[in-house]
């Protein structure tokens, strides 16, 4: 397919629990939630089907156009390639679906939209 | 089929021994044969809370090493003789015992009870693999708090891990009036993180700090809503299938009189 890049992806169906970690090179994908304490770690994209309320490292061999996205976005912290952004302190998360990619320098968290 | 179920938590002070405690007391009252594991090697404290601390005479170490055997090890209950305890040592440490050891002790005292309960130390160390090494099942104890969810939460992990999976949960000291106004987390936001099975909930109840002193089990207060809870989880474990209770304390008649003169609370 034109235009399409073709990255490989480790795919699991488990939830992981404080103090496990998955590193991957290339990206993750979890049917699961991420819970507080675990830490997901790639090279490529993180995609949580589920509530990512760890920590995850998107693109972390230097890539800043990865990205990150859940269900629902509690994570502690997101770090894309070298940015770490954590939520503002009391700002709640939505709840829907969100995808937080690096702009500028700063990790930005925006609401997933199909189509958008 | 005996069962062999260690209570474990991760954090410390959250309720295990008070939970073993009531637990098998609880499973005592319904005539199963019971004994408890105290895996607490060093820092023992189930004698303390079943009141049954000047009458230890051998220890599990001494079982382990050979020195003594495994009956003259079990101190009967006070109340019950269907109940024993099976004391940890207070002088030696965790590195007293390996898990092998743990598993092939608990699979001589299959031979003559019904429910062996362990109760696990805090931490994950050498102290928690050897509590759960014998054990096939486990009951995970947690308050509502953020800091005990969190190490319930790598202790369900690394049981999974261990081919221990499908823990089940209790709630320990849950707070009705403090989860009303919001300041306590509620049993969805525990049940929505940990995702197990949720086996009982046990209200703060002040008597058992004081009962648990005294080295008695709140289970026997017919008056006690944490007894209660506890009696509600040991019937649980026996399989039958009982609804969770109502968390609110009931209203007085001093309450009533108010509300019926206008002065309730709202």
């Amino acid at each position: 397919m034109e235009g399409a890049a073709e990255k490989k992806a480790l795919f699991l169906q488990r939830t992981l629990r404080s103090g496990q970690r998955v590193r991957y090179d290339g990206s993750i994908v979890i049917l699961g939630d991420v819970n507080p304490g675990a830490e997901v770690v790639a090279s490529g994209d993180i995609i949580i089907l589920g509530a990512l309320r760890g920590v995850a490292h998107a693109g972390a061999t230097g890539d800043p156009t990865a990205l990150v996205a859940a269900l629902q976005l509690h994570a502690t912290q997101l770090r894309i390639a070298s940015c770490i952004g954590r939520r503002p302190d009391g700002d709640k998360a939505s709840g829907s679906p969100e995808i937080a990619r690096v702009q500028d320098g700063i990790v930005i968290v925006n609401p997933y939209l199909l189509g958008a | 089929m005996p069962q062999v179920i260690v209570v474990t938590s991760g954090k410390g002070g959250v309720g295990k021994t008070t939970t073993t405690a009531n637990l098998g007391t609880a499973l005592a009252m319904l005539n199963q044969h019971v004994v408890l594991i105290d895996a607490d090697i060093g820092l023992r404290n189930l004698d303390v809370v079943l009141g049954l601390e000047n009458r230890i005479v051998y220890d599990l170490v001494d079982v382990v090493e050979g020195y003594c055997r495994l009956r003259q090890a079990l101190v009967r209950d006070k109340q019950f003789d269907n109940l024993y305890l099976l004391p940890a040592a207070q002088t030696k440490d965790k590195t007293a015992v390996n898990p092998e050891q743990m598993t092939a002790l608990c699979q001589e005292l299959r031979q003559d009870f019904d429910y062996i309960m362990i109760d696990c130390p805090a931490g994950i160390e050498q102290g928690f693999k050897n509590a759960i090494a014998g054990a096939e099942k486990a009951i995970i104890v947690t308050t509502p708090e953020v800091a005990a969810i969190r190490d319930a939460d790598r202790i369900i992990g690394l049981l999974e891990a261990e081919g221990r999976g499908d823990p089940k949960l209790v709630i320990n000291r849950l707070r009705p009036n403090m989860v009303r106004r919001g300041d306590m987390l509620d049993i969805i936001d525990v049940i929505d993180i940990l995702a197990i099975d949720l086996l009982g909930v046990v209200p703060e109840d002040e008597r058992v700090v004081a009962l648990t002193n005294r080295g008695e089990a709140a289970v026997l207060q017919n008056n006690s809503r944490a007894g209660k809870a506890y009696r509600n989880i040991a019937l649980r474990i026996t399989g039958e299938n009982v609804p969770l209770m109502p968390l609110a304390e009931e209203e007085g008649l001093w309450d009533r009189l108010r509300r019926a003169v206008g002065l309730g609370r709202h």
